[in-house]
């Protein structure tokens, strides 16, 4: 019997339903009395601040930033990989050894990955102090836990068919795995890889918790005093680097063959991860060398039973967790569903390079500079957190979905096309739907960030387990702060589990 | 064909290894200086905490004969923290965030404050458009009821914790604002902002903030003004960890305190530290001093 299945490109445009109820609250809350605060933000663009102190500060801050980017993000691809690997079924199958401590192993990663770096941070610092290695910890944990959920998520879902063929020949579980796998997960790696790149880049924020400065704090307390053109000269800088980083990996991506010319660059590729890490090692101890005084463990009071007790019944949990919840839907849905509803409207290449640069400009501008402005013009609600947050990973997700629709090829857009079809139609279901069960994974992926970033938007009133976190770490109420760090592994995991069951359920045949 | 490619993963292998084991041994913990440490909430646009705090730490390195560093910590919770764990060793704290330091590290003392820190005060702002008049008594902030409000940062002493003092003390709860729950601009730049688009129909911040404010031209009278000054209360004060006697020599602490309250507007380089800091002098404090806001913040939760 056939199972009632909705259309792929169906499933990647419905998201964008949320737009609906966000825009109309958006509307009817719309006000010009920030206009004259937009004007002095937008004129500030024109008239960064080029003051010697301001320029050196960020010239500094660019260097930390770009050096512990650089070190966190080849830690958390090195052990990403390596624990991605350790979870994933087909790597245990090939040794013939039961899959339980995968699936394990697998929920008890979506814990690093359900904490906020932010929250990383500030954890690890009542441990061991302000170290530049604590901050790098802090950013690589969650993001290793990333990388290795997309990385076991590719390893299961690919072809295992040659694995197979070689394992039953006898060939020994590494060398079938990596002659198998390889060519598919490397070019996974390098794409997917290259783009966490700049994620590692952009939550720099997180050095300022530790002292080190770095551009992300330059920008949050320029942010925080509303210096404008001071604002502009670290935006300026960070949008350069990103644009030189986008272009070298494009240049990369571009370049890599396929065959052994490919293998040799996958290979290529890996060696430069560690290196540039350890180049980001002695830069980082270059650029701030009297902090790396000795790292120890100092220590910190945990809760008692009646302290946890006592915060569980003080706190509205219910209404915490459906904001959350409802903060979360709304803006993953604007994230996943609006960049395939804006490439369809006019499926031309000119517009999907403006689609393209809007989509950079997006995830430029940091989701508390996008709340600020959106609710300089508006009455504060959790319309205002959904779109701001939204936005920002549309930003992301637009740039996925992009890519991988100019590696497809499009054989079948051209054989719609030629039966007729409009240009439209055939965009659809030529280029969009073959795209959606890979752009819907990793819409699935970016909603678990979507739910740790809404950690960021307690301007719009103290709602939901996000504020409720800031206000417990910031009254060291550690009870609180441990149950509500228990209610987001618990949201990540039930989201994951979801996710997982939706997509054999629609997706696969 | 292989064998040039097995050549390549070989010599690979062993360049991966050299640089594994090269990262480890930059891991290793390196020498401890006895370098001084100040810090600060972040409280002022980056550039003025770099200039304020850049200076006074050469000034207390030439009078003190020991290195000084600034480290700018850019969160509230993040310098208490650093404070107690041994980071940080003197602190620029709020009142809130200091009196969190000193409970968490035993022994740990309060240096001095500026003038204006032994009378602070916050004022309570409003969008014209909101229609709020002037407050003569505390009973007055009950009209803020229903209103849409917000306060500065969590932790702030003048932008969140008194404010809700004084509402609370008017019967006004944060669930009694609209939408159930007051705003966290997150700066009290921030607040006057949102006031005064008239996003937030009020807010609460800082005096100090506000007077200069008006005075830079950042504030429209048309569409904001004060309601309300509250009554005064402590604020900003350096705290000293406990065990820097033994670490810089005998005395060092009083040495310190005696570094701080020296700075006058005679010497060219502290006129400009004091006036970075709003200060004419700074002047010795004491701990009793925080001892009302030290009961407020237990009534509302911030201290545990």
């Amino acid at each position: 019997m056939n199972r009632l299945k909705p259309a792929a490109p169906l499933l990647t445009l419905l998201p964008a339903m949320a737009l609906v109820p966000v825009l109309i609250v958006t509307w009817t809350g719309l006000h010009g009395g920030g206009l004259s605060i937009w004007q002095q933000f937008l004129l500030g663009a024109l008239h960064p601040s080029l003051e010697p102190d301001l320029l050196q500060a960020v010239w500094h801050g660019l260097g930390v930033t770009m050096a512990t980017a650089l070190l966190s993000w080849s830690l958390s691809l090195l052990f990403g990989v390596l624990l991605g690997s350790a979870c994933a079924d087909v790597v245990w199958r090939s040794w013939s050894l039961p899959t339980w401590p995968a699936t394990g192993l697998r929920r008890g990663l979506a814990i690093p990955r359900a904490v906020h770096e932010l929250v990383w941070g500030l954890l690890l610092l009542q441990v061991f102090g302000l170290h530049p290695y604590v901050a790098v910890a802090a950013i690589a944990i969650p993001y290793s836990a990333l990388v290795a959920r997309i990385w076991r998520d590719h390893l299961d879902s690919a072809d295992h068919r040659p694995l197979d063929a070689l394992i039953s020949a006898g060939v020994h579980p590494v060398s079938a795995l990596m002659t198998a796998l390889n060519p598919g997960m490397g070019t996974v790696l390098m794409s997917y890889g290259g783009y966490r790149l700049e994620c590692a880049l952009r939550s720099a924020t997180l050095l300022g918790v530790f002292g080190l400065g770095g551009l992300g704090t330059e920008l949050q307390l320029t942010l925080q005093s509303l210096q404008f053109r001071e604002l502009w000269t670290g935006l300026w800088v960070l949008a350069a680097v990103m644009l030189i980083l986008e272009q070298l990996l494009r240049f990369w991506r571009e370049r890599s063959g396929v065959g052994v010319h490919g293998q040799r660059r996958i290979l290529l590729f890996g060696t430069l991860a560690i290196v540039l890490g350890v180049i980001g090692t002695f830069w980082l101890r270059h650029i701030v060398p009297d902090q790396f005084s000795g790292l120890s463990w100092i220590g910190m009071e945990v809760p008692s039973w009646t302290q946890l007790n006592a915060a569980a019944t003080e706190l509205p949990w219910l209404r915490m967790i459906l904001e959350t919840l409802g903060l979360t839907v709304l803006a993953a849905g604007i994230a996943i569903g609006l960049p395939p509803l804006a490439l369809l409207l006019w499926p031309s290449p000119r517009w999907h390079r403006c689609c393209s640069m809007f989509w950079a400009c997006m995830r430029w501008i940091p989701p508390p500079l996008m709340v600020l402005l959106l609710l300089l013009s508006n009455r504060p609600s959790l319309a205002i957190g959904a779109l701001a947050i939204g936005l920002h990973n549309s930003g992301v997700m637009g740039r996925l979905l992009l890519e991988g629709l100019q590696q497809q090829s499009d054989l079948r857009q051209e054989a719609l096309r030629a039966m007729g079809s409009s240009e439209r139609i055939s965009w659809l279901y030529g280029l969009l739907s073959p795209q959606s069960p890979s752009y819907l994974a990793y819409g699935a992926y970016r909603s678990d960030v979507i739910l740790r970033e809404t950690v960021v938007v307690g301007v719009i009133g103290g709602s939901g387990l996000g504020w409720q976190l800031l206000e417990s770490l910031s009254s060291f109420h550690w009870a609180a702060v441990v149950l509500v760090l228990c209610c987001y592994c618990a949201l990540t995991i039930s989201g994951e589990s979801l996710s997982d069951r939706c997509r054999s359920l629609w997706l696969q045949s | 064909m292989t064998k040039p490619l097995t050549r390549v993963r070989k010599k690979g292998a062993v360049v991966l290894l050299a640089l594994f084991c090269g990262q480890g041994a930059t891991v290793l913990p390196a020498q401890a200086q006895s370098i001084l440490r100040i810090g600060a909430i972040p409280d002022q646009n980056p550039e003025r905490l770099n200039r304020r705090y850049g200076q006074l730490a050469t000034e207390l390195s030439d009078q003190l004969k020991v290195p000084v560093r600034y480290v700018p910590v850019s969160n509230y919770p993040a310098a208490v923290s650093a404070f107690r764990t041994g980071s940080l060793d003197l602190v620029w704290f709020g009142g809130l965030t200091g009196i969190q330091a000193r409970l968490q590290t035993p022994g740990a003392q309060v240096l001095a404050q500026r003038a204006i820190d032994a009378n602070f005060n916050s004022v309570f702002i409003a969008n014209t458009s909101a229609g709020l008049q002037p407050i003569s008594s505390i009973d007055g902030l009950k009209a803020l009821n229903g209103k849409r409000f917000t306060f500065g940062s969590e932790s702030s002493t003048s932008g969140r914790l008194m404010p809700q003092h004084f509402l609370a003390q008017a019967g006004v709860t944060p669930k009694q604002f609209a939408g159930g729950q007051a705003g966290f601009s997150g700066s009290h730049d921030a607040t006057i902002a949102l006031v005064q688009s008239g996003s937030y129909q009020a807010g609460a911040l800082s005096e100090p903030v506000w007077n200069v404010a008006v005075k830079n031209g950042k504030v429209d009278p048309n569409k904001v003004k004060v309601i309300w000054k509250t009554p005064s209360f402590g604020n900003y004060h350096w705290v000293v960890r406990p065990n820097l006697d033994q670490r810089f020599g005998k005395g060092f602490t009083t040495k310190l305190q005696k570094a701080i309250l020296g700075l006058a507007p005679t010497n060219e380089r502290q006129k400009n530290i004091l006036e970075l800091f709003a200060a004419q002098r700074f002047v010795p404090a004491q701990e009793s001093q925080y001892q009302p806001i030290e009961e407020v913040g237990r009534q509302l939760g911030k201290i545990r």
